[in-house]
């Protein structure tokens, strides 16, 4: 049971604790009023994560109208297979940018290309902050073709992403299942017994790759540079350790073991200006 | 001096991935090795709207890093753009491989990647005479002859001038010293 009425970046961990420390086998979100993306597409992979344990995890998912209907334009219960009892009618307007599968490389281009259109489409951005967010939509989705499964052991590390806006900022998350920042920088010979905090640490504040070849890595750590240059606020979660940072401040924080690396961006929409 | 163009803009608009990186570098170093000795490749940025880091290091910092181990002989690069900011994914990841390269703007010259203030006086000296010597260029720079020699190296080995040897004086080789840009 949860009684989060916000479902954020900030709350989502008291859920993963609950399934994946306590084990409990139901959650309860019927009071939820708000349901950011990073939360959205860490519920999606927790439910996931669960099936394929061999023990499917019950949701109560939110009873407010409002919340239904935006958990079911921005496709989650399609993505995690499930039958929304009695889903509410799809209204795509409240959805900036529904759930979408961040696969191979090669399509990458496109899907920046949708998520550009859509933001296109709703906000006269200016020359520069459409560049500035399409090259990092750019970097972090080739991640997950990068680095999601660079062991070749994970099936299927369920690369996603989604996005939205809000009256004060553009929230961009991007989550998958696969070995993480530290199975991927384990690979790298000397990193072998690296922690998630260490991993996450060196490669946003030195850039490490676990490439050896010099012009590879350091594109998180700049992205983080524009992140707090524009006020914004930025999450890096993976394995058992979460990078937070907003305008105020942030820090390495301990939270429950979940695969792969999830990641979120809110920018201040006044740092998008408009044209002209 | 044989120079050819190579746009970016050709593989589109926005760019884009290490997977188009690299396959737009196969066009490039084969536009790089269809080239006499001493020919040069323009990339250009214009048409552009986005280049990534990413695609940066994959087709310009790699096709580079082959252009300075010498992998192509005497030919050179140089990149031209309609805004810093557009070269900023270059620069960044020259910089990261310790590289330097010229980058043209509005008809004129800076170095991006890496760059110190010993290597860009010097480089302008010579850009700015087109041909010189170690001699000269000593004297004008107010520099010991050995200083001067470790400069011109430096920029030789990373293209950004060529060099040929044209006698000695006691130990010490003298060069003459070439821009690699037209005049």
């Amino acid at each position: 049971m949860t009684e989060a009425t916000r479902l954020t970046i900030e709350t989502i961990d008291t859920v993963l604790e609950q399934v994946i420390e306590r084990e409990a086998d139901t959650v309860d979100l019927r009071g939820a009023r708000f349901v950011d993306p990073h939360a959205l597409l860490l519920l999606a992979l927790l439910v996931l994560e669960c099936d394929e344990a061999g023990r499917p995890l019950r949701v109560d998912w939110p009873t407010a109208p409002a919340v239904r209907r935006w958990m079911t334009a921005m496709g989650l219960f399609a993505e995690i297979g499930a039958a929304a009892s009695s889903p509410p009618p799809r209204d795509a307007s409240s959805a900036l940018q529904p759930i979408t599968a961040i696969g191979c490389e090669a399509g990458i281009g496109r899907i920046v290309e949708g998520f550009h259109h859509r933001l296109a489409d709703r906000y006269p951005l200016t020359e520069s902050s459409r560049r500035t967010l399409t090259a990092m939509m750019i970097e972090l989705f080739q991640n997950i073709p990068h680095h999601s499964n660079a062991t070749g052991r994970i099936a299927d590390p369920h690369g996603i992403s989604a996005m939205q806006d809000y009256e004060d900022s553009i929230f961009l998350a991007i989550a998958d299942k696969g070995v993480g920042l530290r199975g991927s920088l384990r690979l790298r010979p000397g990193y072998e017994g690296i922690s998630d905090a260490q991993a996450l640490d060196r490669i946003l504040r030195e850039g490490l790759s676990r490439f050896s070849d010099a012009g590879r890595g350091g594109e998180l750590k700049r992205i983080v540079g524009v992140v707090r240059s524009w006020d914004g606020a930025f999450a890096l979660r993976s394995g058992s350790a979460l990078l937070y940072f907003d305008e105020h401040g942030g820090d390495i924080y301990d939270v429950p073991a979940f695969p792969g690396v999830q990641l979120a961006v809110r920018l201040p929409l006044r740092r998008f200006g408009a044209d002209g | 001096m044989h120079v050819e163009e190579f746009r970016i803009a050709q593989f589109g608009s926005r760019l884009g991935t290490r997977w188009e990186g690299e396959r737009a570098r196969e066009r490039l170093e084969s536009l790089v090795r269809s080239l006499p000795e001493e020919g040069q490749v323009r990339l250009s940025l214009h048409g552009l709207e986005v280049l990534s880091t990413s695609f940066a290091d994959e087709l310009v910092g790699k096709a580079y890093q082959r252009v300075v181990d010498g992998e192509f002989g005497d030919r050179t690069m140089v990149l031209e753009t309609p805004s810093r900011e557009l070269a900023e994914g270059v620069d960044v990841k020259l910089a990261q491989r310790r590289l330097a390269m010229l980058c043209l703007r509005d008809e004129r010259w800076e170095l991006i990647g890496l760059d110190t203030p010993a290597l860009s006086e010097t480089l302008a000296r010579i850009l700015d005479k087109g041909q010189t010597t170690t001699r000269e260029l000593a004297e004008e720079l107010g520099l010991q002859m050995n200083a001067c020699v470790n400069r011109v190296a430096r920029l030789a080995e990373l293209r950004l001038v060529r060099r040929r040897k044209i006698g000695m004086k006691g130990p010490q080789d003298i060069f003459e010293i070439h821009s690699i840009l037209e005049a």
